[in-house]
């Protein structure tokens, strides 16, 4: 179907390099076959109902034994499915499964360490504790939250910070940005922030930001974009995000990197200099667009500072697998997790995020609570009715206003001795 | 359960654990193949009394080979090897086998950083880096763990000449690049203006030939900003390759001739550093328009960003 279009950039980039290597031609293979897959002056449609089946898979059968791969990974096999699921259909699609999330998310918890781990028996993991919570965030079951023991699982966060002011994924475990941020938005969902927890931290990010201008995994690693947002993402846990966010990047330069993250004519985002476009990053450089868009003063709120519409090209006509889910590239399967994260990616080209803090004086823990959303205008995007996804918040990668009640909810038991 | 598992030691006195997916109808179950089931059913159980015996480890290294994620097979194993004190460099020439069979894998390289560590004796490590890197040549987790492998073992002499060879081997390899700004950069030590003469010279050399090579034109600028250069420095450089003339206030760029978009882009920071604003705005016009159409956005906002600047400050 065609609808009247925002403009979209097909064509070949004017100014083109002979030598060949590695890199050029890998890159040149890959903007050729989406070329090929993005039809001129046209909307590609959502494919709702097939994407839903296909994140169902894990709600209704056994996994084959290849995903035994993902066997340390249980709860992210729940988080990614779900979350999608519930981004593809705001009107709650998934009743039927919250009530199985309890007994599968608690066999996760390692009861001697306190936190989550990767499966049953197996030992606490801060990336397995951060999927953890959000799916028991999508639960919005109040009982069980309940049964979180969050003085202990407090204690084992502090047992992973690290005196650089970063965090290690688990006991002897690797210390990296994924690793603040899954510690840090755990944190927040169980208000449980401390000045012990978050000492250090904003300056070791800071550390990881590189010349490029994006972010590293660890300082001097190279900038990519999921540590990118892991990064952003912590600071706005951490503080209030226009102080903290210029406080702590250059964020010229980390806005310079993100923009070139870009391409034409595919439409969507690579994660690093020189490689490939991959759906995925649709949310990782994407969310960053949307944080720091809703964030910062000197963008006005008209301003968008990258292409939509080209990025909901990429997504819709390269992204769509034709058996269901959504995947990094053509010629490449889909799967659970880039069916979360480029739908979460097709949600922030839909919506513009705002930063609106309730008071001046808000607490350590509340900051990632505090963004709104509204369709975005279609000067900047069309979006058609058969292609809308809902709104979600932009720092937990939650569906719109799940985080924010689990938050409430252990806002509300009062504060904990920490 | 099924008794697929077959290892050299015999586990008749260990009363397996099953494992507990949550209930009747939990969400996300795997179905595993029987060996692996009974292996981590072994597993469960050793792990809980924390045994610390040669089976424990025989087993480890059987589901590494299953499953090489399974991160807390990783973590038990190292605590196994130094209890039982094995000779740690029969560990690495395993774990060697076990990166070249898993590439992707990345439990092995904190795992590898965990026992060399403590074998303190980086003379394997190199060589298998080069392996690994061979099999991909921009895998992050390698050129993480080479850093933090140069860090501790103060081997930075090393480093520059290989990133040359892996530069000259892809002038586009990004994480080449990286490691170069670390390997000049990273030991914390004052950078003398030689240095930076140098390596904006090899930078410089490297953009002739691939002229829009973002790698390259990243490493210059980072490498003058550390240096503490101006911009401007490198404005005979742009105007070659953007092919750009200017005349009193205008710009005019040769599009049969303009080799590189990135010089162009660079242009305009050093007019607006010199608040020549209506020529930034005229490149910035031209980036949005003709030469790199989908950052219209960005082109526009640094546009009305520089003129609201240079309104306020005027």
């Amino acid at each position: 179907m065609t609808t009247e279009l925002n403009t979209v950039h097909n064509e070949e980039l004017p100014v083109v390099d002979s030598l060949i290597t590695e890199s050029s031609t890998t890159q040149d293979d890959v903007a050729r076959m989406c070329a090929g897959l993005i039809l001129d002056g046209q909307l590609a449609v959502l494919q709702h109902q097939l994407h839903a089946d296909f994140l169902r898979i894990p709600m209704s059968f056994q996994l084959p034994p290849n995903y035994t791969g993902l066997d340390a990974s249980k709860p992210w096999l729940m988080y990614w499915p779900l979350h999608a699921l519930e981004i593809l259909d705001p009107d709650n699609q998934t009743n039927d499964i919250l009530s199985r999330i309890g007994p599968s998310i608690m066999a996760c918890l390692n009861e001697l360490e306190g936190a989550f781990g990767g499966g049953n028996g197996q030992t606490a993991h801060l990336a397995a504790t951060y999927a953890s919570l959000n799916t028991l965030a999508i639960s919005r079951d109040e009982q069980l939250w309940s049964q979180i023991d969050r003085e202990r699982l407090y204690k084992w966060l502090m047992s992973v910070k690290l005196p650089d002011g970063g965090f290690s994924m688990h006991v002897g475990g690797e210390e990296d940005v994924r690793a603040v941020y899954c510690a840090l938005a755990s944190a927040a969902l169980l208000n449980i922030i401390t000045p012990e927890l978050m000492e250090g931290t904003a300056e070791w990010i800071s550390r990881c930001q590189t010349y490029e201008g994006g972010i590293g995994g660890a300082p001097g690693n190279e900038a990519h974009g999921g540590y990118a947002f892991c990064g952003l993402a912590a600071l706005c846990i951490l503080g209030n995000p226009v102080e903290m966010i210029p406080k702590y990047l250059d964020v010229d330069s980390f806005v310079h990197w993100l923009s070139a993250r870009q391409y034409q004519p595919e439409g969507g985002f690579s994660g690093r200099t020189n490689k490939l476009v991959d759906g995925c990053y649709s949310w990782w450089v994407g969310g960053c667009w949307s944080i720091l868009e809703g964030a910062l003063a000197w963008i006005t709120s008209k301003d968008v500072l990258w292409s939509k519409a080209d990025l909901q090209k990429y997504i819709l006509f390269c992204c769509q697998s034709p058996r269901g889910g959504l995947r990094d590239k053509p010629g490449k399967s889909s799967d659970f997790y880039h069916s979360c994260y480029v739908l979460s990616g097709l949600s922030e080209v839909q919506h513009r995020y705002s930063f609106r803090p309730k008071m001046r004086d808000s607490k350590a823990g509340e900051w990632s609570f505090m963004w709104t959303s509204e369709l975005e205008s279609p000067d900047i995007v069309i979006i058609d009715e058969q292609n809308v996804v809902g709104p979600l918040n932009p720092v937990h990668v939650l569906p719109a206003g799940v985080g924010e009640r689990m938050h409430d909810f252990y806002a509300a038991l009062g504060t904990l001795e920490l | 359960m099924p008794l697929a598992y077959i290892s050299d030691y015999s586990w008749e006195d260990i009363v397996p654990i099953p494992q507990d997916d949550g209930g009747e109808n939990p969400l996300a179950p795997i179905a595993y193949q029987d060996d692996y089931k009974t292996a981590t059913g072994y597993l469960r159980a050793v792990m809980s009394v924390e045994e610390v015996s040669d089976r424990a480890l025989q087993l480890t290294s059987d589901l590494i080979f299953m499953n090489p994620a399974h991160y807390s097979v990783w973590a038990y194993r190292a605590r196994l090897l130094f209890a039982l004190k094995k000779d740690l460099e029969q560990e690495l020439i395993w774990i060697e086998e076990v990166g070249q069979q898993f590439p992707k894998n990345y439990q092995i390289w904190n795992h590898r950083e965990v026992i060399v560590d403590k074998y303190d004796n980086p003379i394997r490590e190199l060589p298998f880096i080069e392996v690994m890197l061979e099999l991909d040549s921009k895998n992050y987790h390698v050129w993480s763990y080479r850093q933090w492998l140069v860090r501790r073992f103060d081997l930075w002499v090393t480093e520059l000449p290989y990133t040359d060879r892996m530069i000259e081997n892809d002038v586009r390899n990004n994480s080449a690049w990286n490691h170069r700004f670390f390997a000049v950069f990273g030991k914390g030590v004052d950078i003398s203006q030689s240095v930076i003469d140098d390596e904006m010279d090899y930078a410089k050399r490297a953009i002739l030939k691939a002229p829009q090579n973002e790698s390259a034109w990243n490493y210059l600028l980072g490498v003058l900003k550390r240096g503490k250069r101006p911009i401007s420095e490198t404005e005979q450089f742009c105007n070659e390759l953007a092919a750009v003339t200017t005349t009193e206030r205008s710009v005019d760029v040769d599009i049969d001739r303009i080799a590189s978009t990135r010089a162009l882009e660079v242009l305009a920071d050093i007019y607006a550093s010199r608040r020549e604003v209506e020529m930034a705005a005229q490149v910035w016009t031209l980036l949005a328009e003709k030469y790199d159409p989908i950052r219209e956005n960005y082109w526009k906002f640094k546009k009305a960003q520089t003129s609201r600047g240079f309104m306020a400050t005027a």
